[in-house]
């Protein structure tokens, strides 16, 4: 005999409460992401307060903070609104920001996730920003996505290869030459395992890590795994060469055993193999650099390019960006802000190397008197790396899955929990339901 | 006869005091909480990225579950194992340190406090590091190991045993659970054990007949909490394994925020996170039907119906 | 009494080791904390070179605040934390323990569920709707659930606590004249002394922690908690060590104090209430 008449009231008056009060909060706010005086990407002399947020440190932070402060000084009529945590933060902020539709005016992007942005029309175009004789022409074809620009570069990145060359000489082992080929890499491999001791190795396993075995596939012509973004293309011949010979290597020890290799974490100073001294040579972004240097200190370090293939190796292109948000009323202001931040000299002289190494050339120049080491270790990765560069293939989106199963499978295969055969199977099966969502 | 509204007797309705006493948390139920909770629903049947809207997609985020998502079945294995083990494990050890600390020793608070650390860092980032340091490759618990001539594995870096791990460190930050059982026990009055002694009962005795039944309502929550907490485990599979290696830390709530924010399917993530509330609310029934047997309510005077 | 002085060194026997283990990996903590970054890679307990500028660097890190003010910041939201918790599980918790009213075992129940339903999908909703009511940057969408809707695990452990506690208390304050509110103030408010203790000490507790929120709703540095202020160490591609160490563990102090200081109130038993009459 439970009347549900009160249990339903209760429940529809609390409904319509909540309904009432968020849709009448709702009009008024809905712009609350950039809260311009003015609506529409009006002229930039508009007065503007801008909404920008980016990632980092600390140090970047602060200097970032400063330059903010000398572009209001020279342009009174805006102001900022900044907004900044660290690398995981930002993009878990990031998509949440989205979701409520209140993105930031100015926001920093990264290439790894920037197609992901674009592709739900979420940044704005900004291939009207005159960047002539800022930034070089090269990089910024470099960066289009669908022949636009939707971020403006902030700092060179590459990928080249370092290696402890104090151990290598003591051991008497051959040094690696710039542009060296695959067969050179694995004969090095072979070499030093020869010559090093038993708890060292001459490189990592890297079988887990779908871009290294990318790398081997593009430099021999091959293609990305997803071509044009949209094909699979994984190659079947070429994915099992390349396991077969790291089992190899496994077998014979040339590469850490299963548990060291996973129990290391990238620059991590009590676990990355290479800062511990347990693997010679690895590969190292120009954005890490600073971070390697401080691992292996007082110039142990020497620098190498990616090995190279038919078509090239390594990549060299910017992969931090400025975008503006689609849904920005202040876009006119925020294009000019990011023109200035990129190329004045007192800006530049703030900012330093906070985002690496700096995009226009003339300020580079500026700054290279007060370098660090591990700043200039940056740049000579980038020197290592530019000459063969190869474009920088990133996971498009909507292939995350394929990415997080490629992961875990090889980890089970350099477990010794699965062989290479199914692995390939559950690798094509993901890759062909990743294809089926990005055409 | 048996309908909980009667009782144990003449127990009066009290409507309007009722709803007045728990008003606090029944507006910010219908307020605040009610909305999100209707909106994951609804995202369950959608597609969304968060960067996107949502688009509708009827049950098909839950037949892809059911049917063909090998990862689903891996991670709810992982998230077994572990409450499996961290829940029996976790209430034995508080419930043994709880007795332990119930005593009127000099300096207990100072104890109490040392062993309650633990559980005070469990969010801090530098449990990764710790607990990284602990059981790494060159850990300490290889470096001690190794005084017993056994050479210590990668315990954080095999598949085999990487969940143990985990499953101990949850284990070692049993003092949320312990300082409950310690202030259930210090519930117990102490006139009972009194005339107990008199009666001539020894310590096991009492510990049957008195603590036991006298300890079982908060034993009840710890027991619930416990298996609820234990299937949405997070936070140290995220930090310390992040999952790995070869998914043997998979854990389900790990898998579901992969979902929402590395895979843009936030839809498919909400449909996860339903499947588990049903999982979680199945337990939760057997533990309260099976309560009325063994939980003792004094309030109702004796075994609660 | 011979009998007590003896158990009570074998006591100590005992919770002394089992003391350090437990508190063992917080021991290399904090020598972690003293080490350089080069230092770390060795698997020693305590540093060469005692750094302690790991302390004094990372708490004036950042150039605009240091760390007292995300400490301040942090401390008055566990202040409001605590009394929305303690107060809404006393309440609550009686009202679901203690009293009948039509619909209770159903309410209950949805109070269970809200605990069942993990919180990463509910969060993104969850801050749509604060967006829409302008409340982000702000404490109050990480107070309010204390106060209102939430607390779900510290109202339950309140009914348990008050199950456990006979009727014939009330009955005999009924007699007496007391209303079902008499008898919450007079007699089971007090009686549930050291459950409401756990509540606060575990709604501070767990609150200091709670990152994702933290992150969404906070923007401006100077409103950062504890927790936010030490994601500044962190970049993309390097950690500095020793100052999120010295600062983590800083972090855990007031915690620890708390603790230290409260456990008295809830592991004072009651004294005999006359139950036997």
């Amino acid at each position: 005999m439970k009347k549900s008449g009160p249990l339903l009231k209760t429940l529809a008056v609390g409904a319509l409460a909540s309904v009432v009060v968020l849709s009448g909060c709702g009009s008024n706010k809905d712009n609350a992401g950039s809260n311009a005086s003015n609506g529409g990407s009006g002229s930039a002399d508009k007065a503007a307060n801008l909404k920008i947020m980016w990632w980092g440190s600390d140090v970047r932070h602060e200097a970032t903070q400063k330059a903010l402060g000398l572009y209001t000084a020279a342009n009174p009529k805006v102001t900022f609104t900044p907004e900044y945590t660290n690398w995981d933060g930002y993009w878990q902020k990031l998509p949440t920001l989205a979701a409520s539709k209140t993105l930031p005016d100015i926001m920093q992007m990264d290439a790894a996730y920037i197609q992901g942005y674009v592709k739900r029309g979420l940044l704005a175009d900004l291939s009207d920003i005159d960047l002539s004789g800022i930034v070089d022409e090269q990089v910024i074809e470099n960066i289009k996505i669908d022949g636009k620009v939707y971020g403006i570069p902030l700092s060179y990145n590459g990928q080249g290869m370092v290696y402890d060359k104090v151990a290598l000489e003591e051991a008497g082992i051959t040094l690696p030459t710039n542009n060296w080929t695959w067969e050179d890499f694995f004969a090095y491999a072979e070499e030093a395992r020869a010559k090093l001791p038993k708890d060292k190795y001459p490189i990592d396993d890297l079988r887990n890590i779908w871009e290294w075995y990318q790398f081997y596939q593009t430099s021999k012509g091959l293609g990305p795994i997803f071509k044009d973004g949209t094909t699979f293309n994984l190659d079947k011949d070429t994915w099992f060469e390349f396991n077969s010979k790291y089992a190899e290597f496994q077998k014979a020890g040339i590469v850490p055993p299963a548990d060291l290799q996973l129990s290391s974490k990238e620059n991590d100073p009590q676990t990355d193999t290479f800062g511990t001294g347990r693997v010679m040579l690895r590969g190292a972004s120009v954005g890490s650099a600073t971070a390697i240097e401080a691992l292996l200190p007082g110039g142990r370090i020497a620098v190498n390019s990616y090995p190279i293939g038919e078509a090239g190796g390594g990549w060299a292109q910017s992969t931090i960006f400025f975008s503006v948000s689609e849904g920005s009323s202040n876009k006119a202001q925020a294009k000019e802000f990011i023109k200035w931040f990129i190329s004045n000299e007192e800006a530049g002289k703030t900012l330093g190397t906070v985002r690496g190494i700096p995009i226009n050339n003339d300020i580079l120049k500026s700054i290279e008197g007060s370098l660090t080491a591990g700043e200039q270790l940056g740049i000579d990765l980038l020197n290592a790396a530019k000459p063969k560069a190869l474009p920088f293939y990133p996971a498009p989106a909507g292939a995350e899955d394929f990415v997080s199963t490629y992961k875990s499978e090889m980890e089970s295969v350099m477990f010794g929990q699965n062989s290479l055969e199914k692995v390939y199977e559950t690798l094509v099966e993901k890759g062909k339901a990743a294809e089926a969502k990005l055409k | 006869m048996f309908g909980r509204k009667s009782g144990s007797g003449k127990r009066f309705q009290h409507n309007t005091a009722g709803y007045l006493f728990i008003s606090p948390w029944l507006i910010g139920f219908l307020l605040l909480t009610l909305w999100p909770i209707l909106q994951s629903l609804y995202l369950s049947f959608t597609e969304y990225s968060l960067l996107d809207s949502p688009v509708w997609v009827g049950t098909d985020n839950y037949s892809t579950i059911t049917t063909s998502d090998r990862l689903f079945v891996k991670s709810l294995v992982v998230t077994f194992t572990f409450v499996l083990f961290a829940v029996p494990i976790k209430l034995l050890f508080s419930l043994l340190v709880a007795m332990l600390l119930n005593k009127n020793v000099k300096g207990m608070s100072i104890y109490r406090t040392l062993i309650y650390f633990p559980s005070l860092i469990g969010g801090s980032i530098a449990v990764a590091a710790l607990w990284r340091n602990m059981f790494g490759l060159e850990g300490y618990i290889n470096h001690i190991l190794s005084w017993f001539g056994i050479q210590g594995i990668g315990w954080i870096a095999n598949p085999d045993t990487a969940l143990g791990t985990l499953i101990l460190l949850n284990a070692w930050q049993f003092g949320s659970t312990m300082v409950i059982f310690l202030a259930g026990l210090k519930q117990i009055p102490k006139d009972l054990y009194e005339s107990a002694s008199v009666d001539g009962a020894g310590a096991f005795r009492k510990f049957y007949n008195i603590t036991l039944p006298m300890l079982s309502p908060v034993m009840f929550f710890n027991l619930v909490l416990g298996i609820i907490n234990a299937f949405q485990m997070f936070t140290s599979a995220f930090v310390i394994t992040n999952g790995g290696p070869a998914n043997s830390t998979y854990m389900y709530v790990l898998f579901l925020y992969e979902k929402a924010f590395r895979q843009y399917q936030m839809g498919y993530a909400s449909a996860l996170a339903w499947i588990l509330l049903l999982i979680i609310g199945v337990f939760t029934l057997i533990n309260f039907t099976v309560s009325k047997y063994w939980v003792h309510y004094e309030a109702e005077g004796g075994k609660s119906r | 009494m011979m009998t007590e002085k003896q158990s009570s060194w074998k006591n100590h026997l005992l919770l002394i080791p089992f003391s350090l283990l437990m508190i063992y990996p917080v021991i290399w903590w904090i020598g972690a904390s003293l080490k350089s970054q080069t230092e770390l890679s060795l698997p020693t307990l305590w540093p060469d070179k005692f750094m302690w500028e790991n302390y004094t660097n990372g708490w004036t890190y950042s150039s605009q605040y240091t760390f007292a003010k995300f400490f301040g910041n942090t401390l008055v939201m566990e202040f409001w934390n605590v009394l929305g918790g303690v107060l809404t599980a006393a309440l609550v918790g009686y009202g679901f323990g203690r009293l009948n009213f039509r619909f209770r075992n159903f309410w209950f129940s949805v109070l269970l569920m809200t605990l069942m339903l993990p919180s990463q999908v509910t969060i993104v909703p969850q801050y749509i709707l604060y967006t829409k009511l302008g409340l982000t940057d702000s404490y109050i969408p990480l107070i309010l659930p204390h106060f209102f809707g939430g607390g779900a695990f510290f109202i339950f452990l309140v009914v348990q606590f008050i199950r456990g506690i006979p009727r014939e208390l009330d009955e005999a304050a009924q007699i007496d004249g007391a209303s079902v509110y008499g008898i919450f103030f007079r007699i089971i408010g007090p009686l549930i002394k050291p459950a409401l203790y756990t509540v606060g000490i575990f709604t501070f507790l767990w609150s200091w922690d709670d990152f994702f929120a933290q992150l969404l709703y906070l923007s401006s540095v100077e409103k950062f908690t504890v927790g936010l202020g030490l994601r500044m160490f962190i970049d993309q591609f390097e950690v500095q060590w020793g100052q999120l160490l010295a600062m983590s563990l800083l972090s855990v102090v007031p915690s620890a104090i708390i603790f230290f200081l409260a456990q008295k109130h809830f592991v004072e038993g009651i004294a005999t209430t006359g139950i036997k009459g």
